[in-house]
């Protein structure tokens, strides 16, 4: 399912082209970033690869950690005549390739103010602890900022529904490439030189997918500088009604009060009560999960889903 | 988040109520364990009458009484004996074995490997506490070691049996492992096992809070069940980065699955063509 979107068209599309950012005496300071799985390395890779081959001194570094769990992660890549330490400091990113909305917002800061170029993918991937509050239909705490309200805060700014465009060529994966097309229209290197580097790094079989992909990023771009495109861009998911209310039956006839209903709820509600009978002590928090019905070795419980309509009645 | 919403499955159903409360003890993860069962049973819609509970003397084997359906509660370390015999007659049933570590491994370890090699359609759900709960605490086959219980008073010397590469080693068609903890990934596992057409052998890893864990100081059932949680590695994560999982951390999920010829429709098969040649 996708989530839901509005369409936003930003006011201050930029009408001349990107400043490129060449090989000074500084480095050229990119900073990838996305979630688990993405393919944020890939992109900082094909990136330091083709800067070494152009004469450049490369330096990358990157924090995967948690790339299994879909988890936060980021590469640095800098290259230029002369690179000294493999981080940028934060305020010195020229550009900032985000592969997911809010990865993207989060990093914001490390984009030099004024100058920075912001490239991101609206895609949004909500993580766990983004959903506080466990309870059905309760909203997630996700960014809702805007495109139009980030841009005004960034020199240049793209938001670009990559993932669908990945989709579109049958590759849901390719989206990073479509990322990196549109990353390469902002640096001085040839497009030949770019996809040389792109169909050294994917599988053989998908080199195609992942050329078109990439044309189509660059393209994007190029369409964007000089036509105001609207985009696609998720709105904050506003807090909807719970789908059932939830009922705990506990039969205090076969409770042998083992304490594990009470010290396994993840939302701690229920107690011991006075009989050490277990007890819903605080219905509100409860979220329905039945960690207790399946738990309990003495069949005591039983959480009834009941829809609403049935409660009114 | 994931909220089970097939709530169809309604636990007492499956009961015979008048039987209820059980008589484990308080916070025993057997009764976790049977929940499983029926839920898989309920799951996979199997019709009650075709149902065939058999199980051995223990608080593990006790629970056959307590399942609303034909149940045969059998000598001490032999269900999967009179499980044999009820399997080959009566190839339309569903023969379910409920066993526990000290029924099936000691007494009964005989009957399991045996079992395991003939690879006759049944389930062998094995319930092991690391002890003889209901004889009131003697060390079992799996009892791990340094344990205390009452024959080891100065902690268990023995080397404990892996059970799960027990029945794979003795030809298991099917064998896998689970926590109680995780209840609705152990109701599926006993579904792949009911579902697999050979013999299928599940371990449950249960507790025996009143007995195990008072002798041992291991606290609370939760904090028992945690401590299982935390000393287990599932089969999906076998050959990824190693760091959450202790290095001896036991493997779960399915462990042993192949498709060696079933036992019954090998004897069957042998005994028409007999049967044709003799008449
Ligand atoms: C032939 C025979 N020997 C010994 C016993 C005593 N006995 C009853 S239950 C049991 C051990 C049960 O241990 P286990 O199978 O692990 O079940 P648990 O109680 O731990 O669930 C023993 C030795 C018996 N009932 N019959
Ligand atoms: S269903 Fe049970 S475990 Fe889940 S939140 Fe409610 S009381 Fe707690
Ligand atoms: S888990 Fe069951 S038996 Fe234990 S205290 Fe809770 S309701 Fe009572
Ligand atoms: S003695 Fe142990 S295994 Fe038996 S019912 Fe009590 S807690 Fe469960
Ligand atoms: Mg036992």
């Amino acid at each position: 399912m996708r989530d839901p979107v509005t369409t936003v068209r930003p006011a201050a599309w930029p009408k001349t082209p990107a400043l490129k950012v060449g090989p000074a005496d500084d480095a050229c300071n990119v900073l990838i970033v996305g979630v688990g799985g993405q393919g944020v390395i890939m992109v900082s890779k094909v990136l330091a690869l083709l800067a070494q081959s152009q004469g450049f001194e490369v330096k990358q570094s990157e924090v995967h950690g948690m790339a299994k769990r879909g988890g936060s992660v980021f590469s640095h890549v800098r290259f230029g005549k002369r690179v000294w330490s493999p981080t940028i400091p934060k305020g010195d990113v020229d550009i900032l390739v985000a592969l997911e909305w809010a990865e993207g917002l989060r990093w914001l800061p490390f984009l030099k103010a004024g100058s920075g170029i912001f490239i991101c993918d609206t895609k949004r991937i909500v993580p766990p602890f983004a959903c506080l509050n466990r309870k059905p239909g309760a909203p997630m705490r996700y960014s809702k900022e805007t495109p139009a309200e980030v841009v005004a805060h960034v020199g240049e700014a793209y938001a670009i529904d990559a993932t669908d465009m990945a989709e579109q060529l049958g590759n849901e994966r390719a989206a990073n490439v479509v990322l990196l097309g549109a990353l390469s229209t902002a640096l001085d290197f040839s497009s030949t030189d770019w996809e040389r580097t792109v169909a050294e790094f994917v599988p053989k079989k998908t080199i195609p997918v992942n050329l078109e992909a990439f044309r189509r990023g660059r393209g994007w771009i190029e369409d964007a500088r000089t036509s105001t495109p609207a985009v696609d861009v998720p709105a904050p998911t506003p807090a909807t009604a719970a789908p059932y209310r939830i009922r705990l039956d506990i039969n205090p006839a076969w409770c042998k009060s083992c304490d594990i209903c009470v010290k396994m709820c993840p939302e701690r509600c229920l107690i011991l009560n006075a009989e050490r009978i277990a007890e819903l002590a605080a219905p509100d928090k409860c979220t329905g999960c039945r960690l207790c019905e399946w738990l309990c070795p003495d069949f005591a419980i039983r959480v009834n889903l009941d829809a609403p309509e049935a409660l009114a009645r | 988040m994931y909220i089970e919403t097939a709530a169809d499955f309604d636990v007492t159903d499956y009961l015979r109520k008048e039987m209820m409360p059980h008589f484990l003890c308080p916070g025993c993860g057997h009764g976790i364990a049977l929940r499983a069962l029926l839920w898989a049973i309920h799951d996979l819609g199997l019709d009650r009458d075709k149902l065939a509970v058999v199980s051995g003397i223990g608080c593990a084997g006790r629970l056959s009484a307590y399942i609303d359906a034909n149940t045969f509660h059998v000598t001490h370390g032999r269900p999967l004996a009179y499980a044999t015999g009820l399997a080959l007659a009566r190839p339309d049933l569903h023969v379910v074995v409920i066993t526990g570590d000290g029924d099936c491994l000691a007494i009964g370890g005989n009957h399991l490997i045996h079992a395991c090699r003939r690879n006759l359609k049944l389930t062998c759900l094995m319930l092991n506490n690391e002890v003889y709960g209901m004889t009131g605490g003697q060390v079992s086959p799996t009892t791990s070691e340094t344990r205390l219980t009452t024959t080891t008073p100065l902690g268990n010397q023995e080397p404990h049996f892996d059970a799960c590469a027990l029945a794979t080693a003795a030809g298991a068609g099917f064998v896998g492992r689970e926590v109680t903890h995780h209840v609705p990934k152990l109701k599926e596992l006993i579904k792949a096992g009911l579902e697999h057409p050979g013999f299928a052998f599940v371990e449950v890893l249960s507790d025996c809070t009143e007995i195990f864990g008072r002798k041992n100081d291991m606290g609370s059932s939760s904090d028992m069940m945690m401590r299982q949680k935390s000393e287990i590695r599932p089969s999906a994560y076998l050959d990824t980065v190693d760091t959450p999982f202790r290095s001896n951390a036991l493997p779960t999920g399915v462990l042993t699955r192949n498709d060696r010829p079933e036992y019954g429709a090998a004897y069957r098969q042998a005994a028409s063509a007999r049967a044709g040649t003799s008449s």
